[in-house]
């Protein structure tokens, strides 16, 4: 027995986008009205800041590209000149894949891991609907964005080259247009990969993946030598970028479009737009229809989905050195249980969340530009002692040089020292009742998670320092000096960074990037920074001075240590000391 | 049987958030040998009173001892005999089961053969030999709650406290628990459990305490709550008392209009 279908009507597509897409507004316009003062003034002030750049961007490059356009200056830059000519392209292919690569994360998370997605697939709103509303959801922010940038070079183009009114709204349809199909084929991709990869774990990767990209990205300036870059390059990167305007791309045939409709070439011009918004619906609409089919049957395989069955790591995978793991476990056991269990509690999950690992990479990646960078110098002492200093200033640069090495080595461990340490308690999130329930003390917790950073900035440092060491090929009493050095500084930063985490651990973190409060973070960072320099015066200060002085330089090294061993100890101990109650009272705000 | 030594103990428990007062005045006793349900409305205190018994909440004023210990000047000792289990399982999402029982093994101190031991009889008993070693983030809610369950039974202790352990359970699993709690009373141990399922406290409970807005309003088992509330039959069912105490008669009449 079914009810009849007259006491049953189910709400449309548009109006149930439309429904959707309203509480996303009168969520948004709420949480401005009930938000402070202070925060209302700073919104309103960034509002008016965003207005006053994009009228900024647009006048300049309407004024710039006016005088780049000039008679006098194309005869000096013919190929720049030529390139203005498909800058519209330009900025559409740019957008396209903009908006292409950044939504595919965007919408994983929007698509599949949303906390509403039971909700609103529970509803009888039509998943086209719950579809189309998370994709705009979606793209929205980046599209903003993107516009935001390319909208004021756009109109500024047309204001310099005094194009037909009809450009500016050509330029706008195109651009949503061309936004809303390269939403719509990374909601294709993404319903694809879902359906071959758990949702979870694809986020993971692609966190992992883009954190490492970013980093590669801001550390290609220190490899890229950008001094050597000659007027030849420079035409050869024009003429690539000349590259995106082929004929059969339909990112051309929007560019050249809205040029048209710009230059009153009304046939060509409303042609060419005409077809790139045709195709632009057309993949639109694929994507909806390939929702309807992909989509329901992707997100419920991915509620029901059998777990797969893995191996035992421990029985079938064989470590690579079986010494070192032998090494490891016995260290461990010199340890008492609880302290060794929660050391290797951390390293196993350390090691398997890719949200960690890539920040843990970092440091190695910017540990292996650095060196790189050291290699490019050909093992050249610093240009300041040029072969015609006297020998006491040479001496003192080759000395100084092999201590910048530590300093070097020092800031790569800091690097991995500053998660570790850093975030060593908040890691824990909502776990930490586990640890809070159990018979464990707060020293031995701290302990734990002492040396969870510790002994891997060590060993990375260490590892670091002797690989410079071999190129520069310092001497021995040098090189065990400085480990020791690296040994005691390295607990001295320890110990400031757990204390400054265990101050501000936020343990009700949804993201990595919220485990700890930003005040308490910045606050670490400084205190390591006036630390990190004082402590390498007070360790290498003696020794460089008794050279300098043509005193005996062991006795400036053991000067150097008793004194910065001291900070190094003190830092080690005091802030822990310090913070040590607070461990009792964790998880309780 | 009870063995008449408390081994949870609260007196004049009282925690503040702010303004708010979460518990207010509670002391209770909880026996070895004898399963305690402690019942309430949400946002009666319940959880808030758990997290003080466990040692996860510092009490505003009062004190709380578990096995004869003060959970806060002897945290060490009330924590080693106690075992718990909460509402919601946070587990370390990637360690696998295996790993997440060595784990919690080590925390207590035990021997590492002893720890293997238990793992291997804890994950048959409960299942999970299939899955244990695949990674927590695999696990359906039931098998994480299980997987708590089995954790908090590692190191055989003495006070197992649970809060709302049947809580997306299937019926063979929630039987199993329900199993596993009786014998543990049986062998001495306290059980603490706090529900809404008034037919779980019913049934398995020996004594019942009802809190409602941050205070206990009644103790006792379940003959001695009808007397309280000048009920002699015996056919008075623990929801009845329940509503009668914490003023939810008035749903009833609502339910009835609704039909």
């Amino acid at each position: 027995m079914s009810f009849a279908a007259s006491e049953i009507s189910l709400p449309g597509l548009w109006p149930s986008i439309w429904k959707l897409l309203r509480l996303r507004l009168v969520i948004l316009a709420r949480s401005f009205r009930r938000s402070s003062m202070r925060r209302k003034i700073v919104v309103v002030f960034l509002g008016l800041l965003i207005l006053a750049f994009l009228g900024f961007a647009f006048f300049i490059s309407w004024k710039l590209l006016r005088v780049l356009r000039s008679p006098e200056m194309a005869q000096f830059s013919s190929e720049f000149s030529n390139l203005l000519e498909i800058f519209p392209t330009l900025v559409f292919s740019a957008t396209f894949l903009g908006i292409f690569l950044t939504s595919f994360g965007v919408l994983l998370q929007a698509l599949y891991l949303a906390g509403d997605m039971d909700f609103l697939l529970s509803t009888p709103l039509p998943i086209r609907a719950v579809f189309v509303a998370k994709l705009l959801q979606a793209a929205l922010p980046n599209f903003a964005l993107i516009c935001a940038f390319a909208l004021p070079v756009l109109f500024g183009i047309g204001a310099s080259a005094e194009y037909t009114f009809l450009y500016y709204p050509g330029v706008l349809l195109e651009m949503a247009a061309l936004a809303l199909a390269a939403a719509g084929l990374s909601a294709m991709l993404v319903l694809l990969v879902v359906r071959i990869f758990p949702a979870r774990r694809v986020a993971e990767v692609l966190g992992f993946l883009g954190a490492i990209f970013s980093i590669l990205c801001s550390q290609s300036g220190q490899i890229a030598q950008w001094g050597e870059f000659s007027p030849e390059q420079a035409t050869r990167t024009l003429l690539l970028l000349r590259q995106a305007d082929v004929a059969w791309s339909p990112l051309t045939w929007a560019g050249r479009g809205v040029v048209s409709l710009g230059e009153s070439n009304w046939l060509v011009g409303g042609g060419l737009t005409l077809l790139t918004l045709a195709l632009a619906a057309a993949v639109f609409t694929a994507s909806l229809v390939a929702a309807e089919r992909l989509y329901y049957s992707g997100w419920a395989g991915m509620k029901s989905e059998a777990r797969r069955r893995k191996t035992p790591r421990v029985a079938s995978i064989k470590p690579l050195f079986p010494v070192w793991v032998n090494i490891e476990k016995s260290a461990i056991r010199l340890l008492s249980a609880p302290v060794s269990g929660l050391i290797a509690k951390d390293w196993l999950v350390l090691r398997r969340d890719l949200r960690n690992l890539s920040q843990l990479v970092t440091p190695l990646i910017i540990g292996v530009i650095y060196a790189v960078m050291i290699l490019r110098s050909d093992n050249q002492p610093p240009s300041l002692s040029s072969p015609d200093a006297s020998p006491w200033i040479r001496g003192m640069m080759t000395n100084l040089r092999t201590y910048l090495s530590v300093g070097l080595s020092l800031f790569v461990g800091w690097m991995l020292l500053a998660r570790l340490a850093g975030m060593g308690f908040a890691h824990e999130g909502r776990s930490y009742w586990i640890l809070k329930t159990a018979p464990i003390r707060a020293t031995q917790l701290i302990l734990a998670k002492y040396l969870v950073a510790y002994l891997p900035s060590v060993a990375l440092s260490g590892l670091y320092l002797l690989a410079i060491w071999l190129i520069q090929s310092a001497g021995l009493i040098t090189l065990i000096y400085s480990l020791a050095v690296i040994a005691l500084c390295i607990a001295g930063n320890a110990g400031i960074n757990l204390a400054f985490g265990i101050a501000g651990a936020n343990l009700n973190w949804e993201d990595p990037r919220q485990m700890q409060r930003t005040f308490s973070g910045c606050l670490g960072g400084l205190t390591t920074m006036l630390y990190l320099p004082l402590s390498l015066l007070l360790f290498f200060g003696p020794p460089i001075a008794f050279a300098a002085f043509n005193l005996p330089e062991a006795i400036g090294q053991i000067f150097g240590l008793a004194l910065g061993g001291a900070l190094s100890l003190a830092c080690a101990f005091i802030p822990l000391f310090v913070v040590y109650k607070k461990v009792e009272r964790l998880g309780e705000d | 049987m009870s063995t008449h030594i408390p081994f949870i103990k609260t007196q004049h428990l009282v925690k503040k958030f702010g303004d708010k007062i979460a518990v207010n005045d509670v002391n209770l006793e909880v026996f070895g040998g004898e399963i305690f349900g402690f019942l309430g409305p949400n946002g009666a205190g319940k959880t808030t009173t758990i997290k003080m018994i466990v040692g996860l909440l510092q009490p505003t004023s009062g004190r709380v001892k578990v096995g004869g210990y003060d959970v806060l000047t002897h945290a060490g000792q009330a924590k080693s005999i106690c075992g718990y289990v909460p509402d919601t399982p946070n587990l370390y999402a990637k360690l696998t089961g295996r790993e997440l029982l060595r784990f919690v093994g080590d925390l207590y101190g035990m021997p590492r053969q002893q720890i293997e031991r238990r793992i291997e009889e804890l994950l048959r008993l409960f299942d999970l030999v299939q899955a244990g070693d695949d990674t927590i983030d695999s696990y359906s809610h039931g098998m994480q709650q299980k997987i708590a369950l089995a954790a908090a039974l590692v190191h055989d202790p003495k006070v197992l406290v649970l809060d709302e352990p049947t809580i997306g359970l299937d019926p063979k699993s929630a039987r199993l628990i329900k199993d596993i709690l009786r014998q543990m009373a049986e062998r001495g141990a306290a059980v603490f459990l706090s529900t809404h399922i008034l037919e779980i406290a019913e049934r398995m409970c020996d004594r019942i305490g009802i809190i409602h807005q941050g205070q206990v309003i009644a103790v006792g088992t379940m003959e001695e709550l009808r007397k309280l509330r000048g009920i002699g039959s015996g056919s008075i069912s623990l929801e009845d008392i329940f509503l009668s105490l914490t003023g939810g008669t008035e749903y009833a009449e609502i339910a009835e209009v609704l039909k």
